[in-house]
């Protein structure tokens, strides 16, 4: 479902010159899993999801969602998916009916249908009392399940999850991996960042990790065992990238 | 282009900033309370102003002649006393005016005379005798002329300059004099005055004689100080009772000579104004709408803007936006549809608020100068429906523009510091339409903010002459233009990947200007092309006035050719050059210095010589359309057909140095940088543009800019600039040419044919015209076919060096191999 080809992207910034937040980033998804990026800040996640949800363009590279290419077709890329990040807010002035029934028209969902399924995803997240709240009245956990409502309300085959767990407390981070996790399970291809070790444990079936813009692995959590002799992922995590600075601070010497 | 999309995000948006309620009051609430509050205000101002009167003082009131009075019989007590009120045009003015004369003062002996009034007349005293020193001064000569046989010369000079240090000495303690005094306006009535009118009174009346010395007596003297606002209002009034005062002793003695009471108006022409009350409202309000309808339109959009473009970033909402099926374009239509609505609303509310209440003031505000505007009849419904059809392409305009703006900014902050240069910008431009002497002409009807504003006043000011019907399409078709150029660059902006971030840059100097000059590219980016032109034109801007200035000075035509190739050389070819060394690391790819194919060559020289006709032709054609010109660039042009001056010298101010100069410039760093944008005809079209603007003559602006087409193309295909060099040389000589040889030579000689002398200079017939014309077709398709020519191959070979290993390097490849075919 989610195909990525040498994806590179850089920027140019005042004070660092010419920056490459991603390096030949290749991984693969498929339907029915959860794929989670792990890596520190500013390891590239958001860059690399924000190519694949068609906001950035890469400089060079390929990646290809749901069958169809970020660069040649971002509009089918769009209709196809639903991505959630730390930076995607919702309208102050809008209450939650209201916001997911807009997303829903854009996503060109026929009325009856929408209210129908707007009825569902309430149910299911438990929303109906906030239906008629306006945005800026809600608490960050409301904001976070009107978030989740509209990132589904087009049944996409195919979802982006950045970092969904910023800033929430216990129980509204649990209840959110738990809706992840019933979208895996119906079908859906599902990409996860995070750095957060707990959640790739819980959650993740395949976990790649990324540092300074490059993959330093990828593959299931037993498979990364066997490669790395280390079952702990906190270790293993810490332990890839101090070798990988360590080996860059070497050939710079 | 989904419609529905554009209508959902539209909806969306109108509803989210009718919801927020301190814009839902800062559009509708405040102009309906805002302008009946401060009309209140004015009214209560104006109904408590009263001006107070000024001091005026009559030396010798004994003197005046006693028929007609001037001045009203003194009444009870000492107070001020007045002009006689028949002298003044609106009689209440004389109430403005407090006099004080000095009979009042030595008349009566034993009677307590206010110290006041006894300190203004002897400050007057000081005055009037301060004065009779000072005339003396001015009309003794220096001394030097009586002693000029006994001292030497050089007592001369001293003399006279002691004298005028003496002069001078006395206005100063004479001006100080009568600022200290509480003094505005002073009469002197000189000794005998009255007595010598009533004498050529006698003498008119017996005519008695003609001993013309009775008219030879000393005149009133009225002292006042022009600088000095109170003084200067005193002024005007007394010298307008003074006025009606000396008419009717003029009357008075044609009466007494038996002479006709008009003669001395022969003339005295009726005057017959054929304005109505409705001409006049329609004068006022051809002049109130266009400003105002701007100004709230401009606002209107700006504020909006500012909401939907930045402050939807601020917001954390633009990510949200951006991941949903709409495109870019749709986002930005729906954006600016909501901007569009609350422009026209702004203008339409405001004007209809200012109205009425500007009506209900002027029909209450007392007399005096508003009076004359007190039947103010209200606009006509034509007048009403042209200001609503003309405020939609203005509202366009500033719509788009906002938004362009407010997505452009980083923040909302940052938004609403570009209000400022917007307004005065507009602001300039429409006193410059307001002003009595602009009328719409066809030139002006295609500039976008001054266009629709001048039409507006044409229309308003005389609704029943369809004659402004004429430019509406022009000013509709343009105005429409504009607005799609604004929207298409906010779509620009909206495209770009900055639009998601808002960081604020932490802007260092010196960071900056190492970046600059460390981290130097092989050609220059977009900005420093676009900068180039702008340094061009300041350097032209700052050089003008004393370019002008020698110009005119200029003792030959000869020296006037010199300053033109300096002129050049230092406007034009050095930033170009300074900038190319400074900013980029490869000089020769900057400029195109680099040798083409021979066929282009052949090309650059074919193609000026048959687009010279046709671009004589169509010059002279649109001749009805372009301003005249100005007065300085007649003498340039004279120069070239002078015939003293040796064609070589002409050539080379008019031809090369240009040539070379302006190519450097525009084909070469600007070019260059605008190349950077990736598009295929942007580069070509923005210089074109910007090299037809430096000319500054309407005329030329347009005819290089078509050149600077051809010009751009021709760089752009040949990847050099020689063969431009060698276009515009051919060219320009071909007007020098023209110039020289005059029309006279056509007569009766086979060139007939092609050539036709009509005018000063020869113009060509349709023959010539039409193998011109093919010719030109052919070569420019050659032209544009060869565009992926030599030009890809280097931008190839450039890329190449500079990638690092990896994918880049395939894709250089391919480039290449395209290319070769």
């Amino acid at each position: 479902m989610i195909h990525v080809e040498e994806l590179t992207k850089s920027f140019t910034d005042l004070r660092r010159g010419s920056v490459n937040a991603l390096e030949g980033v290749s991984f693969e998804v498929r339907p029915g899993e959860i794929f989670g990026l792990l890596g520190p800040n500013g390891a590239g996640k958001t860059t690399c999801l924000r190519i694949l949800s068609t906001v950035l363009k890469p400089t060079s590279g390929h990646a290809a969602v749901a069958g169809y290419d970020v660069s040649q077709h971002p509009a089918e890329v769009r209709a196809r998916i639903g991505f959630m990040s730390g930076n995607t807010g919702i309208y102050d002035r809008m209450t939650a009916r209201e916001m997911v029934e807009y997303f829903g028209r854009l996503y060109d969902i026929e009325e009856q249908a929408l209210q129908k399924r707007i009825g569902e995803i309430f149910t299911t997240l438990q929303m109906h009392e906030i239906s008629d709240l306006l945005g800026s009245k809600m608490s960050t956990g409301m904001k976070q399940k009107v978030s989740i409502a509209r990132t589904i309300v087009h049944d996409p085959p195919v979802l982006i999850f950045d970092e969904p767990t910023t800033g929430l407390d216990v129980l509204v981070a649990r209840a959110v991996l738990k809706a992840i996790e019933s979208l895996r399970d119906q079908g859906k291809c599902i990409v996860f960042s995070t750095h957060i070790m707990r959640e790739v444990e819980k959650l993740c079936d395949r976990v790649a990790i990324i540092h300074k813009g490059r993959i330093l692995t990828s593959g299931t959590m037993a498979e990364l065992e066997q490669q790395h002799g280390e079952s702990d992922m906190e270790e293993l995590f810490f332990d890839l990238i101090s070798r990988h600075d360590e080996r860059v601070a070497a050939e710079l010497a | 282009m989904s419609w529905r999309n554009i209508k959902l995000i539209f909806q969306r948006e109108f509803r989210d900033q009718m919801r927020d309620r301190r814009t839902l009051f800062m559009i509708a609430i405040l102009p309906l309370l805002l302008y009946p509050a401060l009309g209140i205000g004015m009214v209560q101002m104006l109904v408590l102003f009263q001006e107070q009167p000024r001091t005026v003082v009559v030396l010798g009131e004994n003197e005046l002649p006693k028929q007609p009075p001037l001045l009203k019989a003194a009444a009870e007590g000492d107070g001020p006393r007045r002009f006689v009120e028949s002298w003044f045009q609106i009689r209440s003015d004389a109430a403005k005016l407090d006099v004080f004369s000095d009979a009042s003062v030595s008349g009566e002996d034993g009677e307590e005379v206010d110290p006041g009034i006894r300190q203004l007349i002897d400050d007057a005293r000081q005055i009037r005798d301060k004065f009779r020193e000072r005339e003396a001064l001015r009309s003794a000569p220096p001394d030097a002329e009586t002693q000029t046989e006994n001292r030497d010369r050089s007592a001369v000079p001293a003399a006279t300059a002691s004298h005028a240090a003496a002069l001078a000495k006395a206005n100063e303690e004479l001006g100080s004099l009568f600022a200290t005094s509480q003094i505005q306006v002073l009469i002197i009535v000189p000794e005998g005055f009255g007595r010598h009118i009533a004498a050529v009174n006698r003498q008119l009346r017996e005519r008695a004689g003609e001993d013309s010395s009775v008219t030879d007596y000393e005149r009133p003297i009225i002292v006042h100080n022009k600088a000095n606002k109170k003084s200067q209002i005193a002024y005007t009034r007394v010298l307008e009772s003074v006025t009606s005062w000396e008419k009717s002793i003029l009357r008075d003695r044609l009466r007494m000579a038996q002479l006709p009471q008009t003669l001395h108006t022969p003339v005295n022409a009726e005057s017959v104004d054929l304005a109505r009350a409705e001409d006049m409202s329609d004068s006022f309000w051809s002049v109130l709408f266009p400003a105002l309808l701007i100004t709230m339109s401009l606002t209107g959009a700006f504020y909006p803007a500012i909401d939907l473009g930045a402050g939807e970033k601020e917001r954390g909402t633009m990510e949200t936006l951006l991941i949903c099926p709409a495109s870019r374009t749709e986002i930005v239509m729906g954006k600016f549809l909501t901007v569009l609505l609350f422009s026209m609303s702004t203008a339409i509310l405001n004007l209809a608020s200012m109205g009425l209440t500007g009506r209900y003031m002027l029909s209450l505000g007392g007399g005096g100068t508003l009076s004359n505007l007190g039947n103010l009849s209200p606009p006509s419904i034509q007048a009403l429906m042209w200001v609503l059809v003309l405020l939609i392409p203005l509202a366009a305009l500033f719509s788009a523009l906002c938004l362009s703006l407010a997505t452009f900014a980083r923040s909302s902050k940052e938004g609403q510091y570009y209000l400022t240069p917007l307004l005065m910008v507009t602001m300039g431009l429409t006193i410059f339409c307001l002003s009595p002497a602009v009328e719409i002409e066809p030139f002006y009807s295609i500039l976008p903010i001054v266009g629709p504003a001048l039409l507006l006043k044409e229309l308003l000011s005389s609704p029943q002459s369809a004659e402004p019907l004429v430019y509406a399409i022009p000013v509709l078709v343009t105005s429409v233009g504009y607005s799609l150029l604004a929207l298409w660059w906010a779509i620009e902006q909206f495209a770009r990947e900055e639009v998601l971030f808002r960081e604020a840059e932490r802007f260092e100097l010196g960071l900056w200007i190492r970046h600059l000059l460390r981290d130097k590219e092989p050609t220059p980016s977009f900005a420093e092309g676009g900068f180039c032109f702008i340094l061009i034109m300041l350097i032209q801007f700052a050089a003008l006035k004393p370019f002008q200035v020698e110009i005119l000075q200029a003792e030959s035509a000869a020296r006037v050719l010199q300053f033109q190739v300096i002129f050049l050389i230092v406007t034009i070819a050095c930033p170009a050059l300074f900038m190319s060394v400074m900013l980029t690391t490869n000089v020769f790819d900057t400029l195109r210095l680099r040798w083409p194919r021979w066929q282009m060559f052949a090309v650059a020289a074919v193609l000026p010589i048959v687009l010279h006709p046709l671009s004589v032709e169509l010059l002279g054609r649109l001749e009805w359309f372009f301003p005249q010109l100005p007065e300085g660039s007649g003498r340039l042009f004279q120069s070239i057909s002078d015939a003293s001056l040796p064609l070589w010298f002409v050539l080379a101010a008019f031809a090369i140095t240009p040539a070379i100069c302006e190519e450097l410039a525009f084909r070469g760093f600007i070019l260059s940088g605008f190349c950077r944008s990736k598009r295929k005809w942007l580069p070509i079209v923005l210089s074109s543009i910007a090299f037809g603007i430096v000319h500054m003559i309407p005329q030329q602006v347009f005819n290089a800019a078509l050149l600077g087409l051809v010009l751009g193309l021709i760089a752009v295909c040949s990847g050099s600039l020689f063969p431009a060099i060698l276009f515009h040389f051919v060219y320009n000589s071909l007007q020098v040419l023209r110039g020289r040889i005059g029309s006279g030579w056509v007569h009766n000689s086979p060139a007939e044919w092609f050539f036709s002398p009509d005018a000063e200079l020869i113009r060509y017939r349709w023959p010539t015209l039409l193998i011109a014309a093919i010719i030109a077709i052919v070569l420019l398709r050659w032209l544009v076919n060869q565009r992926l020519g030599v030009s890809g191959t280097i931008i190839a070979k450039v890329q190449i060096a500079a990638a690092e290993p990896g994918p880049l390097r395939e894709t250089a490849a391919v480039e290449n191999t395209s290319v070769q075919i």
